[in-house]
């Protein structure tokens, strides 16, 4: 495989992307949607209890990021991993464009690569936006206050800020399996409605599953599980086992749905 | 410099259980436009979607230009290039925007983009709707877009799927002209086209495949020898007699033209005799002559099933 060739797929993908409404409104959303959020919790006089940090909402702006991360775990960050992810590939079967990118210099490997970084791409930078977003809002709207750790302990805001930071990034692994998992219903279905719905549809079966009382063995392998993974940062002492479970399903639902996906692709003939 | 541009040998392909190309050998040289003809469904786009990697081949070898074409899975080698059905673009960008995206997937280096991609749409009549999205083009306008997208690549070897097939006779026109200044210049050409007068005005050799296997190879002229002579068309001051004495003439057969007239298929020995018998009849001559066959005549002739061709549908109708 030609690197070079790869970047220039990535690029053009970029290229593409940055030509769709639909990624913009993406991006758009979520950077206006936290800000949205923090005004309408500084206005209205209650507060979202039941929700994890949400009794601070009205005092922490780190608080009020957390309540959106915690939100957005059940269905914003896949439908945002799945938007690019579950479409790079289908769209090429909906417009009928296989034949016109596989007819030039770059190899299937090149192109599922180029195809792959961008999806990988854009579903990083999502989670960025809504993560600075919503932390910003937060420090914007409600005021840098300190947070109260789930543990109970108070967590001046210079410690909490970092860790917040290392709350979203914990995110990335699940947020990545589940690019991977649309990846893989991209190419296999050939569909962007399920390369996009199917595994947002997942996320919340799995998310309901975990509600019920199913075998364990089952919880663990659930890719959803990792998007709670951060509630160990936030309590005294910290744990991270659960990041590194997390981490470690999600490494293999993206290194399973990849390799078939790029299987599929490489058999693949392209007919009419 | 080999002199042969695309060497198929052997190519089969089968989809589930059905057979799309058994045993196929194609054969294109260098400076020629060889034409590849079959009716529908006969195996054409599945030999040129194999040719161009998009379909894998059960069986046989590719070399294009040389080189030999491994697997689908493989870069198209630079100087190839093909348009297979109507050619399809991103319907969001426009037509230079297209061919941007095209141009660096072929890696072109970036200064240099700019100027191929214009050249390209010239080339290809397009720079009136460079800047308009591929969106709101019609049928002719995305094959235009199809061929500067095919010229981007500088080819050496051009593999063409009915390329006129939604063009106006102005479009049609032009690319029957590119591909013969493309042959002129040294690249090989391959067309796949339903048109008969388009591939006997183009071709210089020809392909015909039915039912995924090649039924003849060779020239134009090779096939009009290989063909049963054509009849003769024979006009007279009285074809009703001139018919009536033929069914009494040895080695005769006259059947009455589509065009008026009679068509005469006999040797020479028992056309002279007939010639002949009908001026003692007092029958004037006005005119006898043998047209050449057309090549859609010679194709029907090897295509169609025997129990189905024009001539025996006439006899069974009268």
């Amino acid at each position: 495989m030609n690197l070079q060739r790869a970047v220039a797929v990535a690029s053009v993908e970029c290229s593409k992307l940055s030509a769709q409404v639909k990624t913009r409104v993406a991006l758009v959303a979520g950077a206006a949607g936290p800000f949205v959020f923090a005004l309408a919790m500084r206005v209205q006089s209650s507060v979202p209890e039941d929700t994890l940090f949400g009794r601070s909402v009205k005092e922490s702006g780190l608080a009020l990021s957390l309540v959106v991360l915690g939100f957005s775990a059940l269905w914003v960050l896949p439908v945002l991993a799945s938007i690019v992810g579950g479409d790079v590939f289908a769209a090429e079967d909906r417009y009928g464009t296989w034949k016109t990118i596989l007819t030039r210099s770059c190899r299937r490997s090149e192109v599922f690569a180029g195809k792959i970084a961008t999806a990988f791409g854009f579903a990083l930078l999502a989670t960025a936006v809504l993560a600075v977003s919503s932390v910003a809002a937060g420090l914007l709207v409600i005021g840098s206050g300190p947070l109260v750790g789930l543990s109970g302990t108070l967590i001046p805001s210079s410690h909490a800020l970092s860790r917040v930071a290392l709350a979203w990034i914990s995110v990335l692994p699940p947020v990545f399996g589940m690019t991977a998992v649309a990846v893989l219903l991209s190419v296999a279905t050939r569909s962007s409605a399920a390369g996009i719905g199917l595994p947002v549809v997942m996320a919340l079966t799995m998310q309901l599953y975990a509600l019920v009382d199913g075998p364990e063995v089952v919880r663990r392998l659930l890719i959803t599980s990792g998007f709670n993974a951060w509630h160990g940062l936030l309590a005294e002492p910290s744990y991270h086992g659960p990041l590194t479970h997390s981490a470690v399903v999600a490494s293999v639902y993206v290194l399973s749905s990849l390799a078939i996906a790029y299987w599929l692709l490489r058999r693949r003939d392209v007919a009419a | 410099m080999s002199h042969v541009a695309v060497a198929a040998i052997g190519v089969s392909k089968s989809y589930s259980r059905r057979e799309a190309l058994c045993n196929v050998d194609l054969i294109a040289h260098r400076g020629e436009v060889h034409g590849l003809l079959g009716p529908n469904g006969a195996g054409k786009t599945t030999l040129l979607r194999v040719l161009l990697g998009l379909v894998r081949r059960d069986a046989g070898s590719v070399q294009l230009l040389g080189r030999d074409l491994d697997s689908a899975a493989g870069a198209l080698p630079d100087g190839i290039s093909g348009l297979i059905d109507v050619p399809a673009f991103y319907p969001y960008m426009s037509a230079r925007e297209n061919l941007g995206v095209l141009a660096r997937l072929d890696g072109i280096k970036r200064a240099a983009q700019r100027a191929a991609v214009d050249a390209s749409l010239e080339r290809a009549g397009l720079v009136a709707h460079a800047d308009t999205k591929v969106a709101g083009f019609s049928a002719g306008m995305r094959q235009r877009l199809g061929l500067a997208s095919a010229l981007l690549r500088s080819p050496q070897l051009l593999l063409l799927d009915e390329p006129t097939g939604s063009l106006d006779p102005a479009g049609a026109r032009d690319v029957r002209t590119l591909a013969r200044q493309l042959a002129r210049e040294g690249a090989a050409v391959v067309l796949s086209s339903h048109d008969m007068a388009e591939v006997e005005e183009l071709c210089s050799t020809l392909t015909i495949v039915d039912q995924g296997r090649v039924i003849f190879c060779g020239t134009v002229d090779e096939l009009r020898k290989r063909a049963p002579p054509a009849p003769h068309s024979l006009r007279t001051s009285d074809d009703r007699t001139a018919r009536a004495m033929a069914l009494h003439s040895p080695g005769i057969r006259v059947m009455p033209s589509a065009n008026g007239g009679l068509e005469v298929s006999a040797d020479v020995a028992a056309l002279d005799a007939f010639v002949i018998a009908l001026g003692r009849a007092g029958i004037a001559i006005r005119r006898l002559e043998r047209p050449p066959r057309s090549l859609e005549s010679l194709f029907f002739d090897l295509t169609t099933p025997r129990d189905l061709d024009a001539t025996n549908l006439a006899e069974m109708a009268s």
